[in-house]
Parts: structure tokens; sequence; C-alpha cells
């Protein structure tokens, strides 16, 4: 079917990058269709749930008065999970609940019809329920994309399907991803009444709790995390897909493992499981993101694998928010000399490091190998339980020294040697 | 499982959008599909694949395990639009 | 063919939750078009698409229907009209049908009134046969299927046990069945045409009706609502030949009353 309208820039997908992205180029008047496959936008999309507010709040200024958060996150808090015990590192910083705030808990299919609601109210055309299956491509250079059997041509297709990114592989931009690279979230979303939350997690009301799970996952490369929302928790883990088939395990196994812990059992004692939801997670950091951009064709958010996983926060709302808006302002720098070559649109990437984001990726490089190292996750949360917990009671045996309780703890787990490498290792990625 | 995703709400296409091709997937050993899948879609029966699509949460984690570990033989595509995984928190 | 179809923008029913007591949670419950309008809209475009004519799509809801009627106008329909209910959905079928009549005499002429024998959420079934009823037509219920020749109008009617066909001549209300046909989904292009189709939004006033004049016609008060859950049955049959696992399959799905034969 042909056309009989034209749009300047096509926009892939209604989360948190292509809604932004689409939010931008409307503002400045540009004719934007943004396309989502979800019966509504953030019916597709899940997340652990805490985005940090600098960079968005750069995009929406004091977006916490009209969008849809859950609760500001003022404590902060790293769990090393033993088989019956926890050490917790915990920062509680109440200024972190006063604007400009330090980041939010959300709930996706929430927070993504507000900011979609964003794009539309700037003038940018929604069609939710439509999935683009192909793109329309002439010698290499992207034209427009493909629906079924219609056919929509544009300047621009900015790409914003998130994780899976399809289409950038349709687009050559990328090769296959290797399974070392990604991981398997997957979430439940346990209910829980507003007040027994603020109780339970001490904290007032609005305000909220993060917790960075680390070890008790069979030996699997990953992690896991339970953040508050208003009345929920959202409790899930992170795994490395390669880690699971090695080790024949199933990422919903070890969530289960969790929910019997006994720290995280008395944290969701009593709620209602109302959801469960899963989707990759690129943790190769700046080596695995593809080429940005090409002919007419621009990546942003998950689908460009933007993310940065420093063992303590995961970023990757905020950055998709900000890789959408700096796609929308060089596809208008592009329009301004109405080329939308490759190189013309090749203004992204130095957008992309004005706003920090790869130059935030380039200095967490290492952080990848550092997940790679097993010892993290298997050993070191174990070890930390049972020094602390040896340390912690009174005996009757003669007392030791602390450090040479750590190392009788270390035996035949971890040499010293390995230990000192390591946290050379973390001194340097972090 | 099942009690699991029946939290869930899907909108459930009558065509499938996960094909698996039969002969490259009886060939793989390894089929990393029945443990890297969060719904477990992938099962064997009778030593033979079977897949519900029904269930799929559209994570893409079968994908990348099929094509790196396995012998890509699973082809996946997204549901036709509004179809399949409906998240109400998300 | 001048062709009318009745939508409502009804609660999606797989949205309630239903509270430790048995009470169904209907406060902001999402709402969708009622599935079985969207087959009412697909045997409209049928009939457009064979013999040419319009269709309006008439809906008797809250503001919120608007959503519901661009799907409706991408699936084909030509223009929606919105007759804006202020009571919150809290009016029985007598006021909705009040309030559709209204519309389509403003409207004007039509030829086929089409319909969903219910609604997915209420479930009464008795607009259709109302409205017919008020507007003074003859009416088809349970239409499986449906023919239109020159001035008349046969349909196929379910009557679970037989098929029974009538033949009427139009103006003419039809309502119509799930198996009647599979509504399509609307492509990009038509959802794009939907968004420059004209949509009429009506108070009530603009019908000459009002908000109390439609509380006094809706006398049916419901008194109470009950939940149940139902749950899975978790039936496996297996390590069986295929021919008995079958033949067990179809004696328990028959001993459940699931199977109608
Ligand atoms: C378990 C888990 C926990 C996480 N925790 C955090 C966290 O706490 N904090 C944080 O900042 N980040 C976190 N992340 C990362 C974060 O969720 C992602 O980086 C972010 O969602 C990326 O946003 P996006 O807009 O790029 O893509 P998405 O949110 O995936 O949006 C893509 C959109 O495109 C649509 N779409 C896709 N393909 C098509 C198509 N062909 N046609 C039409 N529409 C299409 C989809 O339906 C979707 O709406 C987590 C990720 C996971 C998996």
């Amino acid at each position: 079917m042909a056309a009989e309208e034209k749009f300047d820039v096509i926009v892939v997908g209604a989360g948190l990058a292509g809604s932004t992205a689409a939010y931008v180029l409307a503002k400045e008047g540009l004719q934007v269709l943004l396309i989502e496959r979800g019966r509504q936008a953030g019916a597709k999309n899940m997340t652990g749930g805490i985005i940090y507010s600098r960079v968005v709040h750069e995009v929406f200024p004091n977006f916490w008065e009209e969008a849809p958060v859950e609760r500001a996150i003022t404590s902060y808090n790293i769990v090393f999970l033993g088989e019956n015990s926890a050490v917790t590192l915990n920062l509680k910083a109440p200024g972190l609940g006063k604007p400009p705030y330090n980041a939010f808990s959300v709930l996706r299919a929430k927070f993504d019809r507000w900011i979609a609601g964003k794009a539309e109210e700037a003038g940018a055309t929604l069609v939710t329920g439509v999935t683009v299956d192909e793109l329309v491509m002439e010698n290499g250079k992207v034209k427009g994309i493909k629906s079924g059997s219609d056919e929509l041509l544009a300047d621009v297709v900015i790409d914003a399907e998130g994780a899976k990114s399809l289409l950038v592989e349709k687009a050559g931009l990328r090769g296959d991803f290797k399974p070392e690279d990604v991981s398997v979230g997957v979430k439940e979303l346990i209910e829980l009444p507003e007040e027994t939350v603020n109780e339970r997690f001490n904290v007032g009301g609005g305000e909220g709790a993060s917790y960075t799970l680390v070890g008790y996952t069979k030996g699997v490369a990953g992690g896991g995390f339970l953040y508050t929302n208003k009345a929920s928790i959202s409790l899930g883990i992170v795994a490395r897909i390669d880690m699971l088939v090695e080790k024949q395990v199933k990422v919903h196994e070890l969530i289960e493992d969790y929910k019997v812990h006994p720290f995280i059992s008395k944290l969701i004692e009593g709620g209602n499981v109302a959801e469960y939801s899963a989707q990759i997670i690129h943790e190769g950091g700046i080596a695995q993101v593809p080429r940005l951009y090409s002919d007419g064709f621009l990546a942003a958010g998950s689908s460009a694998c933007l993310l940065i996983n420093n063992l303590f926060t995961l970023r990757g709302m905020d950055l998709a928010v900000a890789s959408g808006a700096a796609a929308a302002r060089a596809v208008l720098k592009a329009k301004e000399r109405n080329d939308f070559s490759a190189s013309s649109l090749s203004a992204y990437e130095s957008l992309l490091r004005e706003a920090f984001i790869l130059t935030d990726m380039e200095a967490f490089r290492r952080t990848p190998s550092l997940l790679n190292n097993r010892r993290f996750f298997t050993v070191y949360p174990d070890l930390a339980c049972s020094v602390m917990e040896e340390l912690f009671s009174v005996n009757p045996a003669p007392s030791e020294k602390a450090f040479k309780v750590v190392r009788r703890h270390m035996k035949g787990k971890a040499g010293l040697l390995d230990v000192l490498r390591d946290l050379l290792g973390v001194y340097r990625a972090l | 499982m099942d009690k699991r995703l029946g939290l869930n709400k899907y909108e459930i296409d009558s065509e499938s959008h996960i094909e698996v091709d039969k002969e490259l997937c009886e060939k793989c050993e390894a089929k990393p599909c029945l443990f890297v899948c969060p719904a477990e879609v992938y099962k064997l029966e009778d030593g033979k694949l079977v897949y519900s699509y029904e269930d799929c949460l559209e994570c893409g984690t079968c994908i990348i395990a099929c094509k790196g570990m396995g012998r890509g033989a699973v082809n996946w595509r997204n549901p036709r639009g509004g179809f399949g995984i409906v998240y109400r928190y998300g | 063919m001048e062709i009318i179809v009745c939508a409502k923008y009804a609660l999606d029913v797989a949205e309630i939750k239903i509270d430790p007591s048995g009470k169904p949670l209907l406060d902001g419950v999402p709402r969708r078009v009622s599935d079985i309008d969207k087959n009412a809209m697909e045997a409209a475009v049928n009939i457009k698409e064979k013999q040419g004519g319009t269709i309006k799509v008439v809906c008797f809801g809250p503001a919120s229907a608007k959503e519901g009627l661009k799907e409706l106008l991408a699936m084909g329909a030509d223009e929606a009209y919105l007759v804006e209910d202020p009571s919150g959905g809290m009016l029985d079928t007598a006021a909705t049908v009040e309030a559709l009549a209204a519309a389509i005499q403003k409207i004007g002429s039509f030829d086929l009134i089409l319909c969903g024998e219910a609604t997915t959420d209420g479930y009464t079934g008795q607009v259709g046969p109302r409205l017919a009823g008020k507007l003074g037509i003859p009416q088809i219920t349970y239409a499986r299927n449906l023919n239109v020749e020159g001035n008349s109008v046969t349909a196929e009617r379910d009557l679970e046990d037989a098929y029974e066909t009538v033949k009427a001549p139009t103006p003419v209300l039809v309502s119509v069945t799930r198996e009647i046909n599979v509504p399509r989904i609307p492509s990009l292009m038509a959802i794009l045409k939907a968004s420059k189709k004209p949509m009429t939004i009506w108070k009530l006033e603009d019908l000459g009706l009002s908000k109390e004049k439609l509380e006094q016609v809706s006398t049916l008060q419901t008194v109470d609502l009950q939940g149940f859950a139902v749950e899975r049955k978790r039936v496996v049959i297996k390590d069986k030949p295929v021919e008995e696992a079958v033949q067990e399959l179809v004696s328990y799905l028959m001993k459940e009353k699931a199977l109608g034969v």
C-alpha cells in the first residue's frame, strides 16, 4: 500500500528511548511517527525498577511532579547473601529524597504511558498495536519501515526497539549476540500494602529502598535486586545466559531460592505475587555497543546495548532517555543540512559523549570482565557472611584476630593472591 | 510455572510467533532453550522438542541461547501488533 | 447500504481483580471494545467491501471510549459518534438504549444496525433487542452468518442445537455471535487513516436527554456482585498412546461438561 503521508522521522518503539526521541523531535516541529507493538506504550516493557533522575530531569525538568513515579529512593543497600545469613552495606541519605532527587522506583506500564503521552502532547503521532517487521532498505540505506504489507518512508528511522534489537541486526549494524555478554532478567512483582512497605523498610511515605543482592545464585554469574514501589516490591534476578546452560540451572529456580532465603523472605512476607516478567539485558559493556548509526538510521537505548552495570547500580533507563534525546538532536542537526547520510548523523556519537553516556560506559569498560570472575558471586558473598558471623558470635574457643578468621575461611576457596588480584581488579574497574 | 504465568495477562494470537526448524533442532544435543527460557516455553516430550508460544514473555533469551549455544533452530519474531504478553506493572 | 454499528467500551474482564471476600474490584479497571462488537464491525466492513455504503459507529460510554472508537474507525468505520455517559457506567440497559436510540435518530437514515449478541462485561444481551423495539424495526438475534441482498437481509441464527435461517426487510437490527467472523487487526495505514476520520462527541443534552431522565428509566439495580476464581484443573494425561490419551481427554472434557455433545 502506498503512503499518502510522509513523516520526517519514524521512531520504532515507544519505550523510554523512543518516546523521548519522538518528544524532542516533535517539540521542534518535525513530523514524527512513533510506532509501538504493544497495545499501549509500556505493555511490553519490564525493568528492575530504579531510574536515576539527573539525565531524565535534563530532558523533562521536574518530571517527578507529574510522572507516575513510585518512590524516591533514600536507602541504598548492598547485600551479600550467605547460606543462612547476610551482610549488608547501607547508605541512608534522606537528602536524596528531595528535589532534584537521586533516583526513583518506577513501573513501566504506567511510566511509559506517561512518557509516550508527552511525545503525543508535543505533536508526535503515536500508533500502538503495530509491529514493525522490517526496514525498507535501498543500497544499504534505510528508507523506511514495513509492517505487514504496509510500507512507510521517512528521512530517518530511529530504532528504539529495546534489547532484542532485531532491526539493528537487519540494518547490518551488529552481528550475533554472544551468550556470555547477555543476561536474562526475571522479576516478580509482589504486592504489599503501602504502610507495610513503609514500616518494613523503615522509610517515610513516598520514600523507598533499593537492595542489590550479591551471591546465592548457585554459582551462576549474576545478581539480584529488591526495590520498593508504592504498594509493592520488585524482586528479581539477572543471570548470564551461558552460565545457566553450563550449570543447567533455571533462572526462576534462583528466584525461588531467593524467596526462601531468611533475609529476603521476611521482607516479602505476606505479599501477593501479581506479575512475572522477563527481559534480556546486555552486560558486555562498551565493547558490545554496535555501530550506532548508518544512512537514514540511528539506534538508541537498549537496542544500542547502552547499559552500565558497575556491580552497585544498573543504569539502562536513564541512558535510554539520554540517548533518545541525543539521537533526536542528531536528526535535528541533519535536518538543517537536509542530509541524512551516516556522516551527517555521526553527530549522534559526539552528542552521546557530551551526555556522558559513552564516556561513562568507557570508564566502566572493565566491569564486564569483573563479572566474569566467578569468585565475586560464589566465594566472596559467602565468605563475607561466614567471617562476619564468626566475628560477631562469642564462642567458647579462644578468639582469633579478624584477619586470621578471614584466612581460615578462605582456605580451599580462594588464595591470598587471588584476592589481591581481585581487589586490584575492582579498583581498576570501579 | 503454570501458576506463575497464570498471573500474567496475555492476548493470545492464533498464529505462533515462534518457529523451530525441526531438522536443525534434532541435531542439537545441548538444547540450551530448555534451561534458559524463564517461561519454560520449550520442553522435551518423548525426546522431541515442543513449545508453547502462548506462554512466551518475549524476553529474547532463546534467540541468543539457541544461536550461540545451540544450532540456531529457533526462529523468533515479534508477535503481531497487540498480541502476546501484556504487562500490567512492568 | 447505510450501516450503523453499536459498540460498547466495556470493562476489560481480564483486568478485574477479586478481593479476599470475593468482591470484584471495579475501580480503575481498564476498558476495551467489547469483543463481540468487533465481530459486528467486521461484519459491517465485509458488507461494505462487497457492496459499498457507509459505516457509522455509535457508542454510549465514558470519554475514554474515544480510544476504542479510534480502533473501530481503523477497522473500517467511516465515522464515529460518542454519547458521553455522565454516570460512570452506573445506568442499566434501558438507559443505554434510550441514549443510543436518540443518537441514531439524530444521525438519521440507516438500513442496517449491527451489534454484538452481548457485551463481554455485563453480558445482558438486552441492548440489541431493546433498541430494535425502541426504534420499531425488525430484529434478528444471534446471527452466525449474514447476507444482504437488495433491501433484505438473510441471517443464520445460532440456536445452540439448531440453526435457523431468517429473512427480514431493511431497516433491520442484527445481533451477531463471535462465530460470524474473525475481526481484523487494523494495519498501520488503516490506523493512520482513521486518525483523520470524523468523530462526533455528544452530551446527553445535545440529544434532548439528561442524566436525570436516564436515571429515571434506569430501574434495574445491581444488588450484589460476587466473583469467583476458577483454578486450573491441572489434569495431565501422559505416558499413553495418542489414541488412548485423546479418548481420555474427550471423556474428561465431557464429564466436566466442557464439550457440548
Ligand atoms: C531485569 C532487568 C532489570 C533492570 N533494572 C534496571 C534498573 O533498575 N535501572 C535502570 O536504569 N535500568 C534497568 N534495566 C535496564 C532497562 O530496563 C533498559 O535499559 C531500558 O528498559 C531500555 O529502554 P529502551 O527504551 O531502550 O527499550 P525498551 O524499554 O525495551 O522499549 C522498547 C520498546 O519498543 C517496542 N518495540 C520493540 N520492537 C518493536 C517493533 N518491531 N515494532 C514496534 N515496537 C517495537 C517495545 O514494545 C517497547 O515498548 C534493567 C533491565 C532488566 C532486564
